[in-house]
């Protein structure tokens, strides 16, 4: 069977196909359309998957999409009118946005690919998740727990789900917890109060929480509480979300937590004011952690099972995912690479196909690199033509050789090689390598070259069979820190050592390598150790900010040529800078 | 590459309207907001450009593209900067009411580009056409910042980077057709009043579908969102049970 799952029109669009049960390609429309966060019908990449498979849109049996449009509009429609008449601003807009296109889904993917309306069908956003999580996992049963800002109504699910010895496959969602009431939407008021983009800048609250003590925990649990039956609730006094699109948090929530930070101010953090920012972060993300771990650990009682499968934009939280596998009682931990929306194109799929259309189960590759490939080729031509300093070269240890040699040199290296990932993180195959060595390093990264606060930590990543020496992983640590959603301590003996990539409390977000996921990378790694004697690099994704992460070589290239990288890498070709010759 | 000459004359259209820009900038709140929108329009008109770069085929154009690119995105920081260090003057909460940004818009304006399908002449000729009419603008804001000189230098630095794109897309434009080059400006002004008409056509339309939007709010709404209410009251936060699927149930989208 032939199935194609997409996801669209809130945020991260992306396509993917399954053929017999496996995943053939994926890939984000940002990736393509070169949009940051493209939230648009995703045609780019529905093109490219079908001509990546050879593929005719008569040649599908199915059209996944990954939620079902109009329950959403039910809870978008409810939501007005419970807030009536504070909404009459917001009401005009919802409508607008959601008749002029988000409830015609079956009619817009019909008329773009031509299909009839009988192949196309809808999982609802959170079984999109869990199936994200599960059936990626290589694990026969798991418990799920999906986390998200919100899907159609849900904004949590708990579950397990289950690979039988016939091939049958099936994933049950228990409960959920419904809109307005959720953590996604808790840590998104926190995102816009600390002056960054909702939906987008999540993860530097997740940065600055590193820089703060939580002393206002026990202010944010004024905000969301337990209930009697181990779910939480938000008190809707302290939020805006739910009534109105222009703020997310109410003036009760300035009251008690202080002015918010504009947007365009930097974050001081030797000042009262960004001090208390830095507090309110790891006040929020320590709260944020303890509930999920009392969900997860009831989880954990409630089904008995060994592992846990998260899934969800909340999943991208990767402190908050090391201490559910230290704390709740699960042995391992999945998270997929995708977790979010994106991820979600995938997991419709896949759940039309073993659990709609009941085909069997077949394990899927334990990778992310499921989009287009880079052509080095391509790469030694452009810069050739532009008098740049290329060096093609077909022995394969001589590239790994010259980079590392290179990196141990303090160089920063433009890495490319083969399909690029579907996920916000850069694993291997699209990334900005450097030596990990020292925090100048760290602080030319963040100026020259990413242009991003200077309070971002960088990622490192390490061959699996050398991680446990540099880092302090848990039990089951190495499995989450292989698509890097766990935040690890590295060993105090490593930190001065490690200056670039160990953050202001000692941890960092791992990336473990398995050879068999990225030999090349793998490789440079183990050449790099050898040069140096700690194979530990600092891996940062290639994209210079407001962008999305490279795809073809070109994209390489010209970001290559506007920023302080020193050597770009795509398959066998080198380019060395010289600048730009006009 | 010999440096452009910063000298642009603003347009007879635009010295009309100099009075109204005075007033629209006179204002401090609506001064500081105006630079952060004109820092996201050159950020994203740099953006644009940079795909233009990463789409031609023609080695040069991908260079000059480039430098164009760099200096759009310097421009959009230059912009945001000086926004930055004019905002935490004002008052805490300052927005303007009326920002005016149909009346003086950034860089490229209120254009939009689909640049992967525009060929590297009708991209050239947009360019040039919006790069000169930004720095016919550019040239009327900087003449009345007169009693800001921060604000005026940006513009002074920004107006010379303009002239030179100005100029290399009109000679780009005559080396890559040298026959039509004429033909393909006018076809792009063309094509710039049109999205004009169209942008002016939609946002008239939104106004009234906001606007009818907004009388059935307040006329067919009251009942219902007394019944939505009463409803909610009732939910119970915590945990509810999801429902079991049946296998067909994936064909429903509510």
């Amino acid at each position: 069977m032939r199935i194609l799952g997409i996801s669209a029109h809130y945020h991260d669009s992306a396509a993917a196909l399954v053929v017999d049960g496996m995943p053939v390609c994926a890939v984000q429309e940002e990736r393509l359309s070169r949009r940051k966060n493209d939230a648009a019908f995703p045609l780019q990449a529905i093109e490219w998957c079908l001509n990546h498979a050879g593929l005719e849109p008569d040649d599908l049996d199915a059209v996944v999409f990954y939620e079902r449009p109009m329950l959403k509009f039910d809870r978008i429609l409810t939501c007005a009118l419970r807030a009536f008449p504070g909404s009459w601003r917001t009401f005009p807009h919802a409508m607008k946005s959601s008749l002029g296109e988000k409830v015609w889904v079956r009619g817009t993917i019909s008329s773009h690919l031509g299909l009839p309306a009988r192949k196309i069908l809808f999982t609802r956003h959170h079984q999109s998740h869990a199936a994200a999580a599960f059936l990626t996992a290589p694990t026969d049963r798991a418990a799920i727990l999906t986390t998200d800002g919100v899907g159609e109504w849900a904004t949590a699910t708990v579950g397990h789900g289950e690979r039988r010895a016939n091939g049958g496959t099936r994933i049950t969602l228990l409960r959920e917890i419904r809109f307005p009431h959720s953590l996604g939407m808790l840590y998104s008021a926190f995102t816009a109060y600390l002056g960054f983009a909702i939906n987008e800048d999540e993860y530097k609250v997740m940065g600055l929480a590193g820089y703060g003590r939580p002393t206002m925990v026990d202010k944010v649990r004024r905000l969301v509480h337990h209930t009697d039956d181990g779910a939480f609730a938000l008190d809707l006094d302290y939020f805006e979300f739910h009534s109105t699109a222009r703020r997310s948090y109410s003036t009760r929530f300035v009251d008690l937590f202080g002015p918010p930070r504009p947007a365009y101010e930097p974050i001081d953090l030797a000042s009262a004011d960004g001090q208390r920012f830095a507090d309110c972060a790891a006040s929020v993300q320590r709260v944020l952690e303890d509930m999920l771990v009392t969900m997860a650990r009831s989880l954990h009682a409630e089904t008995g099972l060994s592992d846990l499968c998260l899934g969800g934009g909340v999943a991208l939280n990767g402190v908050a995912n090391a201490r559910v596998l230290s704390e709740s009682g699960f042995e391992r931990v999945f998270v997929p690479p995708a977790p979010g929306d994106a991820g979600c194109a995938l997991g419709a799929a896949l759940y039309a196909d073993r659990i709609h259309f009941g085909n069997p189960d077949r394990d899927v590759p334990d990778h992310p690199f499921w989009g287009p490939t880079v052509d080095g080729v391509e790469l030694a031509q452009l810069a050739g033509e532009d008098g740049q300093i290329v060096d093609r070269c077909d022995d394969e240890g001589a590239v790994i050789r010259h980079t590392a040699d290179d990196l141990a040199s303090g160089r920063v290296i433009g890495w490319m090689d083969g399909a690029l990932e579907l996920g916000p993180r850069a694993l291997g195959h699209r990334s900005i390598l450097a030596s990990a060595a020292t925090t100048e390093m760290r602080d030319r990264l963040n100026r020259d070259i990413k242009c991003r606060d200077e309070f971002r930590p960088f990622a490192p990543v390490v061959p699996i069979e050398a991680a446990d020496r540099y880092f302090e992983l848990p039990a089951g640590g190495a499995r989450l820190a292989r698509f890097m959603s766990g935040v690890f301590r590295v060993r105090p003996e490593w930190r001065a050592a490690l200056g670039a990539i160990t953050h202001v409390d000692g941890t960092t977000r791992l990336q473990a390598l398995d050879r068999h996921m990225a030999p090349r990378l793998h490789a440079l790694l183990e050449e790099y150790g050898r040069c140096t004697g700690i194979p530990v690099l600092l891996n940062t994704s290639f994209n210079l900010s407001g962008e999305p992460i490279v795809n073809r070589a070109v994209e390489g290239y010209s970001t290559f040529l506007r920023c302080g990288i020193d050597v770009l890498v795509a398959g066998q070709t080198r380019v060395m800078k010289k600048g730009i010759i006009t | 590459m010999q440096p452009a000459r910063p000298l642009v004359r603003p347009t007879g259209f635009d010295r009309m309207l100099a009075p109204i820009h005075r007033w629209i900038w006179r204002n401090s709140e609506r001064r500081a907001y105006k630079l952060m929108r004109f820092g996201e329009t050159e950020t994203d008109g740099g953006r644009d450009i940079l795909r233009a770069a990463e789409v031609t085929s023609d080695p040069l154009l991908r260079r000059l593209y480039l430098v164009h690119a760099i200096d759009e995105l310097r421009h959009g920081m230059m912009f945001r900067q000086r926004a930055a260090s004019l905002l935490p003057a004002l008052r805490p909460s300052a927005t303007p009411r009326f920002q005016a940004d149909w009346l003086a818009p950034g860089g490229h304006g209120l254009d939009d580009l689909a640049v992967d399908s525009e060929s590297d002449h009708s991209m050239l000729a947009f360019l040039h056409l919006s790069e000169k009419a930004a720095a016919s603008r550019f040239t009327v804001y900087r003449d009345v910042l007169k009693d800001d000189p921060p604000t005026r230098a940006v513009f002074e630095e920004i107006l010379h980077d303009e002239t030179f794109h100005m100029n290399y897309t009109l000679t780009q434009l005559a080396r890559i057709s040298p026959q039509h080059h004429r033909r393909h400006i006018w076809r792009a002004r063309i094509s710039r009043l049109w999205k004009a008409y169209l942008r002016i056509a939609s946002a008239l339309a939104g106004l009234i579908g906001a606007l009818l939007m907004t009388v059935q709010y307040f006329v067919l709404l009251p009942p219902f969102a007394w019944l939505a209410k009463r409803a909610a009251r009732r939910e119970r936060p915590g945990w509810s049970a999801v429902p079991p699927d049946s296998r067909d149930s994936l064909t429903r989208q509510y």
